[in-house]
């Protein structure tokens, strides 16, 4: 008991700056914020204590119930694209091959670029004359010509893998060896993708094909109060411009998860992988009964901060700014900011408190469902 | 210790008392600002306010000024004299930190559309330091190849849109202006068909004919394809358009003199009022004017009157105007000799320093609700324009933003 005293105090010492630093900027500024949700203030008069009332205006407030509908589809749409993208390139990028290094850095670049610098070039990319837009037009007009190379290309590899499946066990019959040609295999991939270049250069020079005809695709992205698929109920349908944020964001985002993830796989065993190859499971099979299975603890992580990260998200809806209608990307956090800086009206502390102390109390609420349906999941 | 303290804190106040200079903390933007503020103390009103023992301490701010200057306001850290720009000047005047000015400072002599801007229940809360007016800015040899008038004084909407179409057929990708989606813009039109931003019981009407009738001729013009929105040629805003010669036409203010100087040095440049409307025979426009005002809460209230009266003297105010930067808000200053330089720069001052005083003019403020009033017209706008919805319905659903905004 002693001895633990005596520990205690050189420990509390250590930790005194962070706890000054945590007890005033977040618990104090916690418990003004907890005091202020229940009260009418405006920063230059005395606070008046108004009960729930700010709560109970929360629910009548139509900004307020887009900005709910906006953060809880942008959590879920972008949680669920950025923890699959992130697993994906890490198993990618997980591989002993030349110059992975390069890629690896390559595709951690939109990480530590600055979210402000992104934002303004997505900004500039979702312009109607902007790239996003070029290239569906460019897509969309040389589409003869795309779908001529991938048909022949997909041709020639069938055609391939089915001559080579059918030499290769004329040869082992009898053998008792058990061999097969992949589908993708990169040797006969080259032969494919010769041959479809060929063929497709040929049938353009030749004049059979040409572009089609087609207008500029103008594609209002961002200035647009359009939402997406119409037909869906309101609590289900996502506004143009904050799916182009959500493709901003799951695109900034999959970097940091993946190297989580890729820290976690060159954990898991080697012996693993081996035990399952020797049970005849191929790299499709090992990934989903070995990989994903040994990645739980750090895919809890993932997820969590991911939702985290998402309810919270502000930053990208303030660089849109003005170049938006409002209400088509209004998170909750940035509701509480409008509500807090209005501009030139009094603040309206109280009630940007309450939604506040909402967003936290959702964002708690969400992460602990996580929680108890991930770990069900991991006892299975 | 508490002797060595008190023997500190004596020793402070001493030297303080022997240096007996009353310091006034003055707020206002950064960017150029300090660096005219520091040239207005130094070459102008810094020696006579030294002789009365003031001493004027300038603190920019760099970031978003209302934000930071309603959290300095309410904390009691602002400065003694700050700005306080027309659009949120109710605002502020509501949070009762603004030094009412009648009986300190004479009101009477600064153009009275200004001191209305200030003014709430008879108060006048604020002394404008300049202001500036939207003028029809056209790039003179862009109308010469198309062989089309000047815009003039006498052109209705009418007119003024003949005259852009013609440009506009010159060459592809030209145009006969850029305009933005913009109610700061659109809204000037409005005041020339009688439109005013609120109604006698408080709201706002935007169907009334008066207001679709502007809306319909503003975004007509980039719907006829005459004019073109400044991030569809790539622009940031429409004096880049007009620099860039991409559009014949801006409406814009003084500011806009400045960028041409910088960006386009040989653009043939003139100056117009804006067109009038057909039914009216009246053109409108804003005032968007930035003041002067005093802390409520000051400690040296009386230095800071001095201070603000030698920022908005006569002197202070003849020669900012003589370096190009702003014009002047006192009414004796309207016969200054500058306006009679015959430089396109002067010239354009001119229209704009009329520009206050001619047709329906109103102050660039939408009550306590700020330029929040803007943004579902602007939404509107961008829905038209962009060719997403059509006028009647875009108004309608602005309509119904702006009631909420405005119960709320």
């Amino acid at each position: 008991m002693r001895a633990r005293g005596r520990e205690f105090l050189p420990a509390l010492m250590f930790l005194l700056p962070f706890l000054l630093v945590l007890a005033v900027f977040f618990v104090y500024a916690g418990v003004r914020a907890v005091y202020f949700s229940f009260t009418d203030y405006d920063l230059f008069n005395a606070p008046q204590w108004v009960g729930l009332a700010n709560y109970r205006a929360l629910f009548s407030d139509d900004r307020f119930l887009t900005a709910l509908r906006n953060s809880l589809l942008f959590a879920a749409i972008v949680t669920t694209f950025q923890t699959i993208g992130a697993l994906l390139s890490a198993s990618a990028v997980n591989r002993r091959v030349r110059g992975m290094t390069f890629f690896r850095s390559a595709f951690y670049m939109p990480a530590v670029t600055s979210s402000v610098v992104i934002t303004l070039i997505f900004l500039w990319l979702f312009q109607r004359l902007g790239g996003i837009n070029y290239l569906i037009a460019a897509v969309s007009r040389n589409a003869p010509i795309i779908l001529t190379f991938v048909i022949v290309m997909v041709l020639a590899q069938g055609l391939q893998v089915l001559v080579e499946r059918w030499r290769l066990r004329r040869r082992l019959r009898g053998a008792g060896q058990q061999r097969t040609v992949s589908l993708l295999d990169p040797a006969l991939l080259a032969v494919a993708l010769v041959a479809a270049i060929i063929v497709t250069t040929a049938l353009a020079l030749l004049g059979y094909l040409a572009p089609r005809e087609v207008q500029n695709v103008a594609i209002n992205w961002l200035q647009t109060r359009q939402e997406v698929p119409a037909s869906f109920p309101f609590w289900l349908r996502v506004p143009l411009p904050l799916a182009a944020i959500m493709f901003q964001n799951i695109f900034t985002t999959i970097p940091t998860y993946m190297l989580m993830f890729l820290a976690a796989m060159q954990d898991v065993p080697r012996s693993q992988y081996e035990a399952a190859a020797l049970d005849g499971a191929n790299s499709v099979q090992q990934f989903f009964y070995v990989t994903v299975p040994a990645l739980q603890p750090v895919t809890f992580l993932v997820v969590t901060l991911g939702l985290i990260g998402t309810l919270q998200m502000f930053d990208q809806v303030a660089i849109f700014g003005s170049s938006v209608p409002l209400q088509s990307v209004i998170t909750l956090a940035y509701f509480v900011y409008n509500r807090m800086f209005p501009g030139a009206q009094l603040p309206e502390v109280g009630f940007a408190s309450a939604a506040a102390m909402f967003l936290a109390l959702l964002t708690l609420i969400i992460v602990t469902l996580q929680r108890t349906v991930l770990r069900a999941e991991g006892e299975r | 210790m508490r002797r060595l303290v008190t023997a500190l804190l004596a020793t402070l106040f001493a030297f303080s008392w022997a240096n007996a200079q009353t310091i006034v903390r003055v707020q206002g933007y950064g960017g150029q600002d300090p660096a005219i503020v520091q040239r207005l103390i130094d070459e102008v009103i810094g020696k006579g306010l030294a002789d009365q023992g003031i001493t004027i301490k300038y603190e920019p701010i760099e970031t978003d000024y209302n934000t930071v200057l309603v959290n300095s306001l309410s904390a009691g850290t602002a400065g003694d004299v700050f700005y306080v720009p027309g659009e949120v000047a109710p605002g502020f005047i509501a949070t009762g930190k603004l030094l009412p000015l009648e009986g300190l400072v004479d009101t009477s002599a600064f153009i009275d559309t200004l001191n209305a801007v200030f003014t709430q229940d008879g108060h006048v809360y604020g002394i404008a330091k300049d202001f500036n007016t939207l003028a029809v800015f056209y790039n003179k040899d862009m109308f010469d190849a198309a062989g089309a008038d000047y815009p003039n004084a006498d052109d209705d909407w009418t007119s003024f849109e003949a005259k852009l179409t013609k440009v506009a057929a010159l060459k592809p990708d030209t145009y006969g202006a850029c305009i933005a989606a913009d109610t700061a813009r659109l809204g000037a039109f409005a005041f020339a068909n009688g439109w005013t931003t609120f109604t006698a019981d408080g709201g706002a009407d935007i169907t009334s004919p008066a207001f679709a009738d502007a809306f319909d001729f503003y975004s007509g013009l980039v719907t006829k394809g005459i004019a073109v929105q400044p991030a569809d040629v790539g622009a940031g805003w429409p004096g880049d358009c007009l620099a860039r010669e991409q559009a014949a036409v801006a409406i814009e203010g003084a500011w806009i003199l400045g960028f041409l100087r910088d960006n386009a040095p040989n653009l043939q440049y003139g100056a117009s009022f804006l067109p009038k409307s057909p039914k009216t025979g009246e053109s409108g426009n804003f005032i968007y004017t930035v003041a002067w005002a005093i802390n409520a809460d000051t400690k040296v209230q009386d230095a800071a009157v001095k201070v603000l009266d030698a920022l908005t003297s006569p002197e202070a105010q003849q020669f900012i105007l003589e370096q190009g930067l702003a014009i002047p808000s006192r009414k004796a200053l309207s016969d200054n000799d500058y306006f009679k330089q015959d430089t396109a720069e002067a010239q354009a001052n001119k229209i704009v320093f009329e520009g206050a005083s001619h047709g329906n003019v109103y102050g660039f403020q939408f009550g306590k609700v700020g330029t929040d009033y803007m943004s579902p017209i602007n939404n509107a706008l961008t829905a038209v324009m962009t060719g997403a919805s059509d006028s009647a319905a875009a108004l309608k659903q602005a309509q119904t933003d702006l009631n909420a905004l405005l119960t709320r």
